[in-house]
């Protein structure tokens, strides 16, 4: 791959400060796929199964090279279609096997049914997804509409916004993922093209460091032919609604497990991950913007310019989506006069015309004694950039709704009112 | 902040319990479920042929319903009608090409025919005075 391996010594040390970061390891030059693909390399993943979509199919390429310069000791499955691939998936980790696959835009609806039995058989796959747009467009811009589809299926949900987070989510997810507390399946998202596909510098840590964060998988009751064992469940009735809430317990369980293990990375790695909830100058902020997502990176940026102009903004941005950190958001949320949620997705003729992270946290609100100001900001809708000057005008926005403590819209879309 | 966690989980009653991810020992201890027979969906039968069978066993393995049996003390292949849907798995795995799709319009007891899968006793007796 050409942009791997590239030396950026004085741009990384630049680099060293925006990002507040410091730690100890390789620098690499890496897109969030070539990211993904050589955390995935550490974590010695033993099967892959593919089909190509853009943009996540450069995880498999890379991947695909890797075996074949035997970097990597894999069993790499062509699936016949994006069901196939799950469905190799479900059987590989079934048997035992650290299994990854992935997909993006249209590939991951496509594989609907297969999401539910993994997670149901409790095998923790984990799927490398780089968002696209559905059809239409089929461009190959990021909407994250593609995975949120799937967030009622059972499977763990979290976006990286860096390259760099991308490389820690994947270890982070299976170490989560495999913890006998909890086996479930995991959806490690990046944006398509902000995040997959522009390289950044990631700090790549030993073999012995991954080794020593995550151990081997050991799932229980894995296939083998000399002690034959009926996975799938065939039950009676009477149980049905019992396997539903052992899965709901396993998910809901995994509060506690997330916690320890990203605070036992960043204790290894040298990082500064909170668990579920980055804060971005949010101590003395009255209003924020809410977002999950590369575009945060770029809302960042927008965020230090208000600032300069002496606005209180900060930016909060949800490191998971599934399981939906509600006590930790109703606290981090209820203090604020106004949030405005940047939805990169759409929910056609959902509540007050917003997408779906706002309904999240209207609901983390609704319990609160203090609700403030919700309003829903659609943009970079069909994978469009969201553009600096368009976080200028979702401060101004939130700005005016703290003052008058109303907005006059549900919903603003942006590159519409604000033209 | 201290992180707090309400507790969002079910409690399950110990008797209401049941094995991780639904996994059970093979060949299933659960039994036949009456309540839902899926032969009535067939529309090609199976239908063995001893002479060409070699016992490789595929087909057991090959069936997503567990319908394909040892009888006859283990030395023949044998149908669970009552559950077999007619997928016609079994005759794509089988090396020796012995298990043929017919027809239920060809049989005498052919579903169509049937009312036993559609009335069955013990549901009757469910609804019976």
């Amino acid at each position: 791959m050409a942009n791997e391996d590239v030396k950026v010594g004085r741009q990384a040390e630049e680099d060293k400060g925006a990002l507040g970061d410091s730690r100890p390891g390789t620098i690499k030059f890496l897109t969030g796929l070539g990211a993904a693909a050589h955390a995935l390399r550490m974590a010695d993943i033993d099967v892959a199964s593919s089909y190509p979509i853009r943009p996540y199919t450069g995880v498999m390429m890379m991947l695909s090279m890797m075996a074949a310069r035997g970097e990597l000791d894999l069993e790499f499955v062509h699936g016949e279609g994006e069901h196939g691939q799950l469905g190799i998936a479900h059987g590989a980790s079934s048997a035992g096997a650290r299994a990854m696959t992935g997909s993006s835009g249209v590939g991951v609806v496509y594989a609907m049914e297969v999401y539910s039995p993994i997670s149901g058989g409790r095998c923790p796959v984990q799927m490398v997804i780089a968002d696209r747009t559905l059809d239409p467009p089929g461009d190959f811009g990021s909407e994250h509409t593609d995975a949120l589809s799937t967030r009622d299926q059972g499977w763990m949900l979290g976006w990286a916004h860096t390259p760099q987070e991308v490389f820690d989510n994947t270890l982070m997810y299976y170490r989560i993922g495999e913890d006998p507390r909890v086996y479930l399946p995991q959806m490690n998202c990046q944006d398509g093209y902000f995040i997959s596909h522009i390289p950044q510098r990631v700090v790549v840590p030993t073999q012995e460091e991954v080794n020593s964060f995550l151990p081997p998988l050991e799932f229980p009751d894995a296939l083998d032919p000399l002690n034959p064992l009926g996975h799938g469940p065939q039950i009676f009735p009477g149980q049905g609604h019992v396997l539903e809430a052992t899965r709901v317990n396993a998910m809901m369980g995994t509060f506690p497990v997330i916690d320890e293990v990203v605070n036992d990375f960043n204790k290894r790695f040298g990082t500064s991950y909170d668990p579920f909830v980055e804060q971005y100058k949010c101590s003395d902020a009255e209003y924020v913007i809410f977002i999950s997502g590369g575009h945060a990176f770029t809302g960042k940026f927008a965020v230090d310019h208000m600032r300069e102009k002496g606005m209180k903004i900060g930016l909060v941005r949800t490191r998971w989506v599934r399981p939906w950190p509600t006590d930790y958001l109703a606290d981090i949320l209820s203090k604020f006069k106004a949030i405005g949620v940047v939805e990169t997705n759409n929910s056609f003729g959902a509540a007050r015309q917003c997408g779906i992270l706002t309904l999240e946290v209207a609901t983390t609100l609704y319990q609160c004694d203090n609700k403030p100001v919700l309003t829903a900001f659609m943009a970079g809708l069909g994978g469009e950039v969201i553009r600096l000057d368009e976080f200028y005008y979702m401060g101004d926005v939130l700005k005016d709704a703290a003052a008058k403590g109303s907005t006059e819209r549900t919903a603003y879309w942006i590159g519409f009112h604000n033209v | 902040m201290k992180t707090r966690f309400k507790k969002y989980t079910v409690e399950i009653p110990e008797e209401m319990a049941i094995p991780f991810a639904g996994i059970v020992e093979s060949p299933k201890p659960n039994g036949e479920q009456p309540m839902m027979l899926t032969g009535g969906w067939r529309i090609y039968r199976p239908v063995i042929d001893s002479e060409k069978c070699v016992m490789c066993k595929s087909c057991v393995l090959a069936c997503p319903d567990a319908t394909v049996l040892l009888v006859d003390g283990g030395n023949k292949i044998g149908f669970n009608l009552d559950y077999c849907k007619g997928c016609g798995l079994c005759t794509w795995v089988c090396p020796v090409n012995a298990i043929d799709r017919v027809p239920e319009l060809d049989f005498e007891d052919g579903v169509p025919f049937q009312d036993a899968l559609f009335l069955l006793p013990h549901v009757e007796a469910l609804y019976a005075d």
